[in-house]
């Protein structure tokens, strides 16, 4: 991998180094076991996931959520165990989503985090949500000092890495990117399998009119809860049909699909740019469930080949929420002597992405 | 007025704590998370022997009910973790 010749504060592994990372913030429950040989890169022994889908038109409540985690979680690990032929003797550390994210799905996680920890002797390691993007799209990717824009369905952020913090730059201002296109999703009706994201995709690509909705960049933050409400308002108009024609003036949920991920990526792609310029990166990393969106990703490698620069971007094995990327950054934590006590492993729902002590980046 | 309930979990017979090192781990599992009303909910975790025992004092019959419900959801995951690894933790491989 590129770029180990600098000098971190992290240590060479001198052994094998094996974590569990457990991930449950949100409607996917999942596993992964990552391996920290002790020379060579950082290696995904398994790395499995299960998403909670609810009908088209509904939301995923915390009580259901919990309880499908409740449902999968165990036989998800031993499928993990399993490909990845270790057992839990060999683990060195449970690592777990401690936040943020949706308190009852957490703290079901959470809870055989603790069992596990106990039964088997391993240290905990509570693990921030968003670093784990972050660090495994630095893995995945191998991007040096990247602007990370971290887009979900809970999390809208612009991070930049400096002096052991991942600072934020600019984030929303009340709903994140992944909300709104979820929500929009819903009120069309669109299926929520595989997820509503993808399916507002596939139907974009077959939209022709940009309807217009308000731009709401307010300086380095975005605004996203007007631009729901206007499009939302579009579904109302008399104009909407579902099928329309080019000379007439009606509009479609495709048109509305394909006007809604314009403005919005442009408005990311804005403030991203805004970070870059702010701090003279070149590299853009794009993390979080959004991220999987191709028309994102073109976009924003409009903007970064503009500036001379290049996009990272992950597939959906570690763009949506996955348990590899906790094992990662909690191994990372873990090498840099960072555990979690028993007592303080309880959940929060609220947990900023620059109150963690970015130990092994100098 | 508080309305006292202890629960005497005699489902232990059919709640696999196989042994007082399970019920221990289930208590040290489920007592750090503190209740979401601590005002109106006291609440004591102990183990006997091989026995889980919690007492719980609320304001309100509703909050007991809603309390007893979580609080046995909790042990029913639990349990269920340590049904599916707890062999596997007796028996370390020999390296």
């Amino acid at each position: 991998m590129p770029g180990k010749i600098r000098k971190t504060p992290l240590m060479e592994a001198g052994r094998d180094y094996l974590a569990l990372g457990l991930e449950g913030s949100a409607n996917k429950f999942g596993a992964g076991i990552m391996k920290h040989p002790k020379d060579g890169a950082a290696t995904v022994l398994s790395n499995i996931r299960h998403t909670y889908i609810t009908p088209p038109g509904e939301g995923f409540q915390p009580r259901d959520t919990a309880l499908h985690h409740r449902e999968w979680a165990l036989k998800i690990i031993n499928d993990c165990l399993a490909k990845a032929g270790v057992s839990m003797h060999e683990i060195d550390c449970i690592c777990f989503t401690k936040g943020p994210g949706m308190g009852a799905p957490l703290q079901s996680v959470a809870l055989i985090a603790r069992t596990l920890s106990l039964l088997f002797n391993k240290p905990l390691v509570g693990v921030n949500h968003c670093v784990g993007h972050i660090e495994m799209g630095r893995e995945i990717t191998g991007a040096q000092n990247p602007v990370v824009l971290y887009v979900s369905g809970g999390n809208t952020q612009v991070i930049a890495y400096s002096r052991q913090c991942y600072r934020i730059f600019g984030e929303t201002l009340d709903i994140a990117v992944g909300n709104c296109l979820d929500r929009f999703a819903r009120i069309i009706n669109l299926s929520n399998d595989p997820s509503p994201g993808y399916n507002i995709e596939q139907e974009a690509k077959k939209g022709k009119r940009l309807v217009s909705l308000p731009y709401a960049t307010k300086g380095m933050d975005v605004s996203l809860s007007g631009i729901l409400s206007a499009v939302e308002a579009y579904t109302l108009d008399k104009r909407l049909h579902e099928e329309g024609a080019e000379d007439k003036d009606l509009i479609t949920p495709q048109d509305l699909c394909f006007s809604l991920q314009e403005t919005v990526f442009a408005m990311l792609v804005e403030i991203t740019e805004r970070a870059m310029a702010h701090i003279g990166s070149k590299e853009v990393l794009i993390v979080g469930g959004v991220g999987s969106n191709e028309r994102l990703q073109q976009m924003m490698g409009i903007m970064a080949h503009e500036r001379q620069g290049q996009v990272f971007a992950t597939d959906e094995r570690f763009c949506i929420d996955n348990g590899i990327m906790i094992a990662q950054a909690g191994l990372l934590s873990y090498r840099m002597g960072y555990e979690t006590p028993l007592a303080k492993s309880t959940c929060t729902q609220r947990f900023r992405t620059d109150e963690v002590h970015v130990a092994w980046r100098n | 007025m508080w309305y006292t309930w202890i629960i005497l979990d005699k489902r232990t017979l059919k709640i696999p704590f196989a042994s007082e090192k399970h019920a221990l781990i289930a208590k040290q599992t489920i007592e750090v998370d503190p209740e979401l009303q601590p005002h109106a909910v006291k609440r004591i975790i102990t183990v006997e022997e091989n026995v889980l025992i919690a007492a719980f004092s609320t304001l309100t019959i509703r909050l007991a009910r809603l309390v007893a419900n979580a609080f046995l959801e909790n042990v029913d995951l639990v349990v269920r973790t340590l049904e599916q690894f707890g062999e596997e933790a007796e028996n370390p491989p020999s390296s």
